[in-house]
């Protein structure tokens, strides 16, 4: 199949090294702590963090940091056909322990000891790239609770598809059966913090691919910090300062 | 949804709702603005997303070709499913939401299919052989109560977003055949929901009830009377909760109210319902 055309435009119209449209929009559940709802393309995830709280089950509270907990959920109508799959199966595990350990590098649990944080993510619309949309608003999540971070967490995926890499693969690309690299960096820290790999790929490629993650990963920290700005703003001015 | 209300509290909503008069200060039987928004998940047939103050759900409609049932060969299928998202709350995660998930979805199929709200005869393709299955899933988003109500019209709401493509049925058939078919794009047909019921549900607190309760005041209620109504009257569906009893008259008489209630709330639904579409499809 051709993923990318003679004049190197792809499938969904976007050059090789081009994001997906993002939007987001904080404070989208009124319940929660802190929420946040992120978009890349058509794909649409919303971010509930309940906490830090006492610890609901004794036997799991932490003396010396915070218990940080991660639910991932698929809705039944987020993907073409019907999810028919049970809540709680072996792929949303997998993607909430990725999820968990993802965002407890960059909280700073030390500072709140024998307390629970849980996020909750909810994917409205998978279109590829789910992992990464949630870190990313498990993040704003995060920073609308007021958790003290050490640096935010972002995170992009990257493909190599017709012999060219490709930034922030969508559905039909991811599953086009090339390798798949999500990577997850602190923005200031330049540390890598997530880093997956589904396919073999020589040495050099995976340089050019995961280089080009982690640009994708700078270009929306770029965005996440704007969005956390203008949001700042606008509570100080609710504030009247 | 644990509501933890000190004794000043409780007797506040207590004492408005005998005063006539919430705590958000609307009267017994107001309801909280009903914005709704439709097609929102594009790659389903039909979605709605209505918010009632915090309480936050999202319907999706989707078709897909089956086999009817063998003792209802002339009917198509439609499933309710309920789903509760972990981001209601941390109670929520996990198999946790399950009891709640179900017991909406029972109570909405109860309902919502009982009275012959959805036409299951239109959907027939083929008879015996061929029909539209109507998928129709709920998502909670987060809970302020009501949620019975609000996912009501909800299906309500993304059944009439709802459009089913129309189908070509290659003719000369054979009886043991199965038929084949041509979906046409571009064309399609929609669901008729104006025999569609809407579901209002009163909660008596004390001695008064109510509608449109807000999850501290569904935690003083005694019992709640979920009542599916539609255009002309008619009660489609009755559904009681909560622990204490009531006398039979109680009922006959929450009945009434809410038949009167109906009258307005179906009016500022179709209302609302009709905006959407328009602000949806510009």
């Amino acid at each position: 199949m051709e993923f990318v055309n003679l004049q190197g435009i792809r499938l969904d119209g976007r050059r090789p090294k081009e994001l997906r449209q993002l939007c987001a929009e904080i404070g989208v559940v009124s319940k929660a702590d802190g929420s946040a709802a992120f978009e890349m393309g058509n794909t649409r995830v919303i971010a509930a963090v309940f906490g830090p709280r006492a610890v609901q089950n004794r036997s799991q509270k932490i003396a010396n940091r915070a218990l940080v907990r991660c639910e991932y959920s698929m809705a039944k109508f987020s993907t073409g056909d019907r999810v028919r799959r049970p809540k709680g199966d072996r792929r949303s595990m997998e993607i909430s322990l990725v999820i968990r350990q993802t965002m407890e590098a960059c909280i700073m649990t030390q500072l709140m000891p024998n307390s629970q944080i849980d996020i909750c993510l909810q994917v409205l619309q998978a279109d590829g790239g789910t992992r990464s949309a949630c870190i990313n608003a498990a993040t704003l999540a995060l920073a609308d609770a007021g958790i003290p971070m050490c640096d935010i967490v972002v995170s992009c995926s990257a493909g190599y598809l017709n012999t060219t890499p490709l930034l922030d693969l969508n559905y039909i690309e991811d599953s086009g059966g090339g390798p798949d690299v999500t990577v997850g960096i602190l923005a200031k820290m330049n540390k890598v913090t997530l880093l997956q790999m589904d396919n073999k790929l020589p040495f050099d490629t995976f340089e050019k691919v995961m280089q080009l993650a982690i640009d994708g990963c700078e270009a929306i920290s770029k965005y996440i910090r704007e969005v956390l700005l203008e949001n700042t703003k606008q509570l100080e001015y609710r504030r009247g300062l | 949804m644990s509501v933890e209300l000190s004794f000043g509290e409780k007797n506040f909503i207590q004492g408005g709702i005998e005063q006539n008069l919430r705590a958000d200060g609307r009267q017994r039987l107001d309801f909280r603005p009903m914005p709704i928004e439709t097609g929102v998940i594009p790659q389903a047939t039909g979605s709605a997303r209505i918010r009632l103050g915090s309480t936050d759900v999202i319907v999706s409609v989707k078709a897909e070709l089956g086999r009817p049932n063998s003792h209802h060969p002339g009917k198509g299928k439609v499933v309710i499913y309920v789903d509760c998202s972990s981001t209601v709350g941390p109670s929520f995660q996990g198999k946790k939401g399950e009891e709640l998930s179900s017991e909406l979805s029972t109570a909405l199929q109860k309902c919502l299919l009982g009275g012959s709200g959805i036409d299951l005869s239109s959907l027939i393709l083929v008879e015996g052989k061929l029909c539209w299955d109507l998928y129709i899933d709920g998502l909670i988003l987060s809970s302020d109560g009501n949620l019975l109500d609000a996912l009501g019209a909800a299906v309500k709401a993304a059944l009439s977003n709802s459009l089913i493509p129309k189908v070509n049925i290659l003719p000369d058939l054979a009886a043991d055949e199965e038929p084949e078919v041509d979906i046409i794009d571009e064309e399609y047909t929609q669901i008729d929901t104006s025999s569609l019921p809407v579901i209002i549900t009163l909660t008596k607190v004390g001695k008064q009830y109510i509608v449109d309760a807000t999850l501290e005041e569904e935690s003083q209620m005694s019992s709640a009377v979920s009542i599916s109504l539609n255009r002309n009257g008619q009660i489609c569906g009755l559904i009681k909760r909560g622990g204490a009893g009531l006398n039979p008259s109680v009922i006959l008489d929450m009945i009434s109210v809410a038949k009167h209630v109906s009258i307005r709330y179906i009016a500022t639904l179709d209302s609302e319902i009709s905006t959407a579409e328009a602000s949806s499809a510009s």
